[in-house]
């Protein structure tokens, strides 16, 4: 290919994006389609619903500057469900039967999205939800998980984290577990505890705590007692900070140590949560934000964050799978020209989505796919993933210190 | 009302409307269930996530572990929360000490052991319980229908429950409960037993409801089950309706759910938040007496304030001196027998090593008025708690009729026709004069229904004088008429003995006069009567034998004008008195 | 078996959530037992000091532990208030848990609507300081906490045992008639109590931030167990709490360092259940 010919296709492209452009950016008109959903706006989850709440914000602007969904323009009716499962269940009845909203998108948190799947279910709505954490409780055909954990992730996270692990500089040889009794953070800690006796490494401890503990002092002793040489918190939230503080306070770095669902900001944040490891599906940097619209979505996540007053203002897998869900359900809407439920399942449960956090299917069990789940790790005061090394950062790769 | 309930899902309302009622009638039952319990007789429970957990799981257990029919879940959903209360009851209501803040301490640490057990044992182990797979039953065309109305029925059953008990004895009792418990069961209420069904109903009830609300939330789960939400709400539903009546919790209730749920808007979530802080403080300040003092009845005359001392007492006192005057020849008929009514044999009690009754040997002989008089300290009070079964003796017998009474409960020697009165009189304050009374007609020997009782009550409130205030409450009395209305009370219960523990001190010489002539009255109506006092005038006026106490013991025992004549008394005693 | 070590640490973690409890159960249990009032505001008002804390200390550059120099005296008159509103509207024992409820709810959204549900973390050196002693480990902040959990209590058992306004305080409790011969006005009294128990909340806002991230509905967290350990500790009694706070703590902790961790509340409030049944008159 000479260049001349490469400048003329790339000239091309140009035009026919720019037409593109021209024609789907007329204003949206004629009735709103209307999007029902609740978030935690306020209560204990309200940290981060407010994610969501952004993240929703973000799409329905950008897509009601282009050409809305099919031609129309899009309004997000979103409630506020307090954090209580049973209002979320009451809520979706109310915008399913009184508000009688077109298209449902999901609460936060696994109570409420099994409140409202179960109302989904009796109205036969699809439902579209973020970032849901126990696969094998999600028995309804209609409702698309967006957090692609795959059907089984007690199973292929722990493999993925081991797997990484094992090809670093020291792989662990005796692990402690430490988890919390938080539903879809045990059933993971369960999970890993069987991958990790499967691959022969030696368990140093074994620990479950009560969610809403406070008191890490005795847990952190534990184990610093048990020095292993890999460290799983199965912590949800806060609870991780909270034992990093207190193995600190006992002068003990742990040698490689990994949080399941923490609070993002305050672990990266914290100086002794240096080289933490976690999970993730979306951090903001390539080869995530190659697409132009991530790219674009992170740079508005951290304006909005910011014009919000939220202390950590990056995207990752909450803020990404919330985008994502939106993108699948516009991506169903626009392939099928429909907004019957039923067709947007079977169109769904056949064809692969392109989002920023990947293509995602829901052909599986429980309509899950692939799990798409990364490791990353706090370098500098921020997330990396290391692994898989083709979703790496640039140049970044997993520390073992 | 039930009915027309009921009869919402025939209308076909969008799924919405019954499943926002339901959270309404859900928290309706709930907050009543605690009432009946916690509202009527004063104990409240801080641990009622505890029984409405405990329903919650066993039926989510029953129906997914087990599969059990939904529907069969629900009773035993309350039988095992009945169970745990009563269990719970039958441990700590026998503590004198729990009461108050105690039992609201207790069971909050119940709730926590309760939510520890479930979550580190198979009932749920940390995943939570899933119930998508139970097969909701087919009352109605739909779900939300179907659970509605079971949530319709539960609130309805638990609101008439709760009216049913206020109405009854139980309720009775309970209030006389929640005002003075020791009185209460020396009147003749059975406290313990009365607390363990207030108890063992009031957590039935939350066992259902957290049943039903376990296949309405789909999804169980420790963190959320056995949170504060539930006690707090409940507590505060309650108190905000008004807790001491049968409706009060359900207005309460019914206000909270519309007020927390009214802003549920995405884009002012907050400040809907602040603004239900601000509408439950403007409530509160402005409807200081709760939500029902709104609609309920206001009682006529509660603000009235007291008559200043003295001033009632001539009237109330001068018909039963003419009545006494008048039939003063009956005196003769009705006087002292021989024969034994009560005898205490070698009656001992002992507090932190003092003994306060070191083995008193004494006779109350049927008819007559016999004086218990001794210094301060002397154990004539401890004497008065032993017999009425306040306290119970470390050793000795006391024998009514041949029957020991030492080791009886309190409520069964009122039953058995002892009655008493304090010398600090003691009525119960958030109950009208009439209810006081009623009371004791109700719970002592007499053993009277409802009806019955409240006429004797009318009766006896004319014979202290104080029929024109049958409807106030006793802290409009002044101490005089406080005295008198204990009179009452102990006579209502048609007792056969009466033990007046210091009737007369704090009374002035006219009211004394009253008051003696009302002691002689009663005697002539043919009760015994243990007169207790300080005042050596008024006992050998009244008297007809004395029996002295001093160090806990017996010292003298006989004629008045004998007995104060013995040097062993005088000693003891008048010496200190008369100087 | 747990090496001696592993107890020790786990006594002194306990000691230390003990000191905790006992600060945040200070102002609750002096206004509960001598004022009659369930002040559950007390909770929100612990929260708000911690976020005025982070706010002074973490934007604003203060020295964390001289924020409640600052905070101190704006609580106790915010306290002051309070009870002046509760007197003006004759607010009892009862009404009190709701209207403080309001207040919470209230104190709540401001919470939020100024910091944002978002997590907030005061990084300080203090956070996780150490001192060594012997094979165990000190952890500096919850060491001060401590030592001023105690100091209150123990000044605040002696302002109301040995001073005139402290037994006419007392005194108020059984018959404000009495405490009018004391020549002090039970009203004033209560402004004074309420005061200092707002302040206190601030005091234990500053630990609150410096030992924990916060979130805005952490105010709920804490009520279950700061109310066992005040009543636990006898109402209006100054050192009940710490007392009481320290025994949960310690139990707790000792549990988590033999057994699974997640059975420690069973043990600890079992103990307390025990307690209560088997010995109810040493409360």
């Amino acid at each position: 290919m000479t260049l001349r010919h490469r400048g003329f296709l790339s000239a091309t492209a140009g035009m026919l994006v720019l037409a593109l452009v021209a024609s789907t950016s007329a204003a949206p008109s004629g009735q709103p389609i209307r999007v029902g959903g609740t978030l935690a706006l306020t209560g204990p989850l309200a940290a981060t619903s407010l994610v969501h709440k952004i993240a929703g914000e973000i799409f329905v602007e950008q897509l009601n500057k282009k050409n809305g969904l099919l031609g129309r323009p899009v309004e997000w009716v979103l409630l506020d469900d307090q954090s209580k499962p049973d209002l979320a269940r009451t809520l979706y009845e109310k915008l399913i039967t009184v508000d009688k909203v077109d298209l449902l998108i999901g609460p936060y948190a696994t109570g409420a999205i099994m409140s409202a799947m179960a109302v989904a279910q009796r109205h036969d709505k699809a439902l579209f939800h973020h970032t849901f954490g126990i696969p094998h409780l999600a028995k309804y055909e209609r409702q698309f998980p967006t957090w692609a954990i795959g059907p089984e992730p007690a199973r292929t996270f722990p493999n993925l984290l081991f797997d990484a692990l094992a090809a670093s500089a020291k792989p662990p040889k005796t692990v402690a577990i430490v988890t919390s009794k938080f539903p879809s953070v045990h059933f993971m800690s369960v999970g890993a505890r069987e991958v990790a006796a499967k691959r022969g490494l030696r368990e140093a401890l074994y620990l479950e705590f009560e969610f809403g503990n406070r008191d890490f002092g005795a847990i952190a002793a534990r184990v610093r007692d048990a020095n292993p040489d890999f460290l799983w918190m199965g912590a949800i939230g806060l609870e991780g900070n909270g034992l990093l503080e207190a193995l600190k306070k006992l002068d003990y770095t742990p040698k490689i140590h990994f949080y399941l669902y923490p609070a993002p900001g305050p672990l990266a944040l914290a100086p002794e949560g240096k080289y933490a490891l976690s999970t993730t599906v979306f951090e903001e940097h390539p080869p995530f934000t190659a697409s132009p619209v991530a790219a674009e979505y992170v740079k508005l996540f951290r304006e909005r964050a910011a014009k919000a007053g939220m202390p950590y203002q990056s995207a990752d897998t909450q803020a990404g799978s919330s985008y994502a869900a939106w993108q699948i359900m516009e991506a169903a809407v626009t392939a099928t020209k429909s907004l019957d439920d039923k067709t947007l399942a079977q169109w769904l449960r056949s064809n692969r989505v392109d989002t920023i956090i990947g293509k995602v299917r829901f052909d599986g069990p429980n309509n899950y796919g692939d799990d798409l789940s990364k490791i990353k790790q706090v370098q500098d005061g921020k997330w990396v993933v290391v692994w898989p090394k083709e979703f790496a950062a640039p140049g970044a790769r997993l520390i073992v210190p | 009302m039930g009915l027309a309930l009921a009869a919402i899902p025939a209308l076909r309302p969008p799924a919405f409307v019954e499943s926002f009622l339901y959270l309404v009638f859900h928290w309706i039952a709930l907050a009543t269930s605690w009432t009946i319990l916690s509202g009527f007789s004063g104990y409240f429970s801080f641990g009622h996530g505890a029984f409405f957990g405990a329903g919650m799981y066993t039926a989510a257990t029953l129906a997914v572990t087990f599969g059990v029919p939904f529907l069969w879940t629900l009773p035993a959903a309350g039988v095992v929360a009945a169970l745990l209360g009563v269990g719970i009851g039958a441990v700590v209501f026998r503590v004198r000490r729990l009461r108050g803040e105690l039992f609201a301490l207790l069971t909050l640490a119940v709730t926590f052991v309760l939510a520890t057990i479930v979550l580190n044992t198979r009932i749920d182990g940390g995943p939570g319980v899933f119930l998508a797979a139970v097969a909701i039953p087919r009352i109605f065309a739909s779900a939300a229908s179907t659970i509605y109305v079971m949530g319709v029925a539960v609130a309805l059953a638990a609101v008439g429950a709760a009216w049913i008990v206020q109405g009854a004895r139980l309720g009775r009792g309970l209030f006389a409960i929640a005002d003075d418990e020791d009185v209460a069961e020396v009147l003749g209420v059975p406290t313990y037993r009365f607390k363990l069904v207030a108890f063992g109903l009031s957590c039935f009830l939350a066992g259902v409801v957290g049943g039903i609300h376990a296949i309405f939330v789909t999804y169980v789960t420790v963190a959320e089950t056995f949170s504060i939400t539930v006690p707090l709400y409940v507590v505060l539903m309650s108190v905000l309706g008004g807790a001491r009546h049968w409706l009060g919790p359900a207005v309460g209730a019914t206000f909270v759910t519309v007020l927390t749920y009214a802003f549920v808007g995405g884009e002012w979530a907050v400040v809907g938040r602040a603004v239900v802080g601000l509408t439950l403080i403007a409530v509160i300040l402005f409807l200081p007496q709760g939500l029902f003092g709104l609609i309920g009845r206001r009682r006529p005359g509660r603000s009235v304030p007291a008559p200043p001392a003295g001033e009632r007492t001539v009237a109330a006192g001068s018909g039963l001196l003419s009545e006494a005057a008048t039939d003063g020849s009956a005196t003769a008929q009705r006087g002292p027998t021989s024969r034994p009514l009560v005898r205490c044999e070698g009656v001992r009690k002992a507090f932190h090593g003092v003994q306060a009754l070191a083995g008193v040997d004494f006779e109350i002989r049927e008819g007559e008025i016999l004086g218990l008089v001794g210094p301060n300290g002397s154990g004539k009070s401890t004497l008065v708690n032993v017999i009425s079964g306040y306290y119970r003796p470390d050793a000795g017998r006391i024998l009514l009729d041949g029957r020991d009474l030492a080791h009886q409960p309190g409520h069964r020697i009122a039953g058995l026709g002892i009655a008493r009165t304090y010398q600090i009189p003691r009525p119960f304050p958030r109950l009208t004069l009439l209810d006081n009374v009623t009371l004791a007609g109700m719970f002592g020997g007499a053993a009277l229904d409802g009806g019955q009782a409240e006429r004797e009550a009318r009766r006896w409130l004319d014979f202290v004088g104080l029929a024109d205030r049958a409807s106030a409450l006793p802290t409009e009395l002044n101490l005089h008429q406080r005295k008198f209305l204990e009179l009452a009370r102990a006579l209502a219960s048609g007792p056969r003995l009466v033990l007046l523990d210091e009737v007369l001190s704090g009374l002035t010489p006219a009211e004394i006069g009253e008051a003696l002539a009302l002691v002689r009255e009663i005697r002539r109506r043919g009760a015994t009567i243990l007169f207790i006092e300080h005042i050596m005038r008024a006992v050998v006026d009244l008297t007809d034998r004395v029996v002295v106490l001093n160090h806990g013991q017996l010292i003298a025992e006989g004629r008045p004008r004998d007995v104060i004549r013995q040097p062993e008394v005088v000693a003891a005693y008048l010496g200190k008195a008369y100087a | 078996m747990p090496s001696l070590t592993l107890l020790g640490q786990s006594l002194v973690s306990g000691l230390f959530i003990g000191g905790l409890y006992g600060l945040l159960g200070l102002g609750l249990g002096l206004s509960w037992g001598l004022l009659r009032l369930i002040n559950l505001s007390h909770f929100a008002l612990v929260l708000l000091g911690a976020y005025l804390t982070y706010q002074l200390a973490g934007t604003a550059g203060m020295n964390p532990f001289l924020t409640p120099l600052l905070i101190v005296p704006g609580f106790f008159l915010l306290g002051v208030v309070l009870q002046w509103a509760f007197d003006f509207f004759r607010v009892n024992e009862f009404s009190s848990l709701l209207v403080t409820f309001g207040i919470t709810v209230v104190i709540e959204s401001v919470i939020q609507w100024v910091w944002t549900a978002d997590f907030r973390r005061l990084e300080t050196p203090y956070a996780t300081l150490s001192v060594r002693a012997g094979p165990l480990f000190l952890p500096v902040t919850e060491m001060v906490m401590l030592l001023v959990a105690t100091a209150l209590s123990l000044l605040t058992w002696a302002w109301l045992r040995f001073t005139w306004v402290g037994k006419g305080m007392r005194a108020s409790v059984e018959d404000p008639d009495i405490a009018a011969a004391f020549g002090v006005s039970p009203r004033r009294l209560a402004l004074l109590l309420s005061g200092v128990g707002a302040a206190y909340a601030g005091v234990a806002g500053t630990f609150v931030a410096l030992v924990y991230t916060l979130a805005p509905s952490q105010i709920y967290g804490w009520i279950g167990v700061v109310f066992a350990v005040v009543i636990l500790g006898g109402l209006g009694n100054p050192l009940g709490p710490l007392v009481a706070g320290i025994g949960i703590g310690i139990s707790e902790s000792l549990t988590m360092a033999v057994a699974e961790p997640s059975w420690a509340p069973l043990v600890s409030f079992t103990l307390l259940i025990l307690v209560l049944v088997l010995r109810p008159d040493r409360i």
